[in-house]
């Protein structure tokens, strides 16, 4: 399996290098998109010091820890959300006769896969704690990439349980599309500027918090207050990623055994 | 010698180009079921995000919480059919090459797209009236008097107009290179942020407004949004306005000049 996942990156970085035009373009594309989110937040809180306690300072690191969890997905993930066009398209039972795990295939299908969202993730964070002034001891080091781990995980459960909901209703995109843009638009704010039934989605269903507020609010020593948890929660994110993965795996399991292809 | 006479122009071709992209749009309801509640979500994030920020700081005095919450929700409610690339077609057909058979029939090719777009455009400012329905339940929206709702629909409508010209220029753009679709969604994010969609631009930092303030982009949603919520006061409708029809003149010209140079080009390439 090992073999087999190092060949995967060695396929997707080949490709790379084969169109680094397009490669250009959307890297470029990649920092406008978390430039111009960060260049919004910047004008609005120069004009409003404070949201809710946070300060522009506090809210890029908030951005930037979300945005490290979620490039870590991108770039080794991401695959998982293709599952349903493949099944639409009856590729998928191709995989299914193959003696490798049906899971493992679907996040190593090679595709246009850079590590360059982690890259400018990496920057962002470190530049991001600089500017922010958070205080960074062991405790930072240590966590900070468990952290990452985790919300990542917690993307990717997310991402595998929509990916699954395929093997009964062929069109997932619905249901794709409010979760992408819970995570994307909600993840910016702090989650205490919600009304209490967003709060509760976004911590115990789509546990989206736990990518960067629930941290981010235990790394900059406020306290919390959108659902008044201890503030060490934030470190819980690891955990909750685990347990999410080790649902949303136990519902792709279900799903698989009950498949029976689209009928093509 | 008898010169053939120049069929007379007749408008059937390109109302029926319209219908039938009023139909094609119709087919498509999973993009309607998201078009419509992408408004409203993104309608809740903006009321919040406003409420928290308008709670723990001085208010601007030009422009109170309801007023920018009018503001936010009247901008997403013209995004309906400010964000649609009317001449997406143009792109395409450059892309996979079938324009040259677009030039061979009987109708100018430029105004067929502006047909289809057109139609497309029209289907989806009928989905305003659902999604204004169903805003007001999330939002309360200020009702300005019916002179300044007539003044800002004529900005809005040459909002329109330059937004068209833009996406018609970057379009025209694909008859030199084919890959564009990075780039286009670039500029989209930059027209949403520097247009003044996602936050007024009298909220900018002084040092920006006066930049922001002189790009087009502050005439496709900025100019007619500060009509509707009352900062731009009736005395500079005309001045703003005008402003709006000389970037719609200046973009139009400079894509006729475009569109010239590129068919042109088609030709020089025998296709």
């Amino acid at each position: 399996m090992a073999s087999v996942y190092r060949e995967y990156w060695r396929i997707n970085i080949l490709t790379t290098l084969e169109y680094r035009e397009n490669f250009v373009i959307w890297l470029l594309f990649t920092i406008v998109y978390h430039g111009s989110a960060l260049a919004a937040l910047w004008i609005v809180l120069t004009r409003f010091p404070e949201m809710n306690g946070w300060n522009f300072k506090q809210m890029a690191f908030l951005y930037a820890l979300w945005m490290l969890a979620h490039a870590l997905h991108n770039t080794f993930f991401s695959a998982v959300g293709d599952v349903p066009d493949h099944i639409r398209e009856g590729e998928f039972d191709r995989v299914l006769v193959r003696p490798l795990d049906a899971l493992f295939q679907a996040i190593a299908t090679p595709g246009q896969v850079f590590p360059d969202e982690l890259i400018l993730a990496v920057l962002t964070f470190v530049a991001a704690c600089i500017y922010s002034g958070v205080h960074i001891d062991l405790m930072f080091v240590v966590f900070v990439p468990l952290i990452a781990i985790g919300g990542a995980l917690i993307d990717l459960a997310l991402n595998l349980a929509i990916s699954t909901a395929a093997f009964w209703v062929v069109r997932v995109d619905a249901l794709r599309w409010i979760v992408v843009q819970l995570e994307q638009e909600f993840t910016r704010y702090p989650l205490s500027i919600y009304s209490r039934g967003v709060r509760v989605v976004l911590t115990f269903v789509c546990p989206f918090a736990f990518m960067n507020y629930f941290p981010a609010t235990y790394f900059l020593g406020k306290s919390e207050t959108a659902l008044s948890l201890p503030p060490a929660v934030g470190l819980l994110t690891p955990v909750v990623g685990v347990v999410c993965v080790a649902l949303a795996y136990a519902f792709w399991r279900f799903g698989l055994n009950r498949y029976q292809g689209v009928g093509h | 010698m008898i010169i053939a006479a120049r069929p007379r122009f007749r408008w059937a071709p390109y109302r029926a180009l319209a219908a039938r992209a009023m139909a094609r749009e119709a087919t498509y309801r999973f993009d309607v079921f998201t078009s419509i509640g992408s408004v409203l979500v993104r309608l809740y994030l903006l009321k919040m995000v406003w409420t928290a920020l308008y709670a723990h700081n001085t208010t601007p005095a030009e422009l109170p919480l309801h007023a920018v919450i009018t503001y936010s929700a009247v901008a997403l409610l013209m995004g309906l059919v400010m964000d649609i690339d009317q001449t997406r077609a143009l792109h395409d057909r450059l892309h996979d090459g079938t324009i040259v058979t677009d030039f061979l029939k009987p109708i100018n090719v430029a105004l067929s797209f502006f047909a289809d777009g057109t139609g497309e455009v029209i289907f989806h400012a009928i989905l305003i009236v659902p999604s204004l329905v169903l805003a007001l339940l999330v939002v309360h929206i200020d009702v300005p008097p019916p002179m300044t709702l007539a003044a800002f629909a004529v900005s809005f409508v040459l909002g329109y107009l330059v937004g068209f010209w833009i996406n018609f220029i970057l379009n025209c753009t694909a008859f030199w290179t084919l890959e564009i679709s990075a780039v286009q969604l670039i500029v989209t994010w930059l027209t949403d942020l520097l247009g003044g969609e996602i936050i007024p631009l009298v909220l900018f930092p002084v040092v920006l407004q006066k930049i922001v303030f002189v790009l087009p982009f502050a005439a496709m949603f900025s100019t007619p949004l500060l009509i509707y919520v009352g900062i731009i006061s009736p005395s500079g409708w005309a001045a703003a306005i005008g402003v709006q029809a000389v970037w719609a003149a200046v973009l139009a010209f400079a894509a006729s000049l475009m569109w010239r140079a590129g068919t042109r080009r088609i030709v020089s390439q025998g296709g």
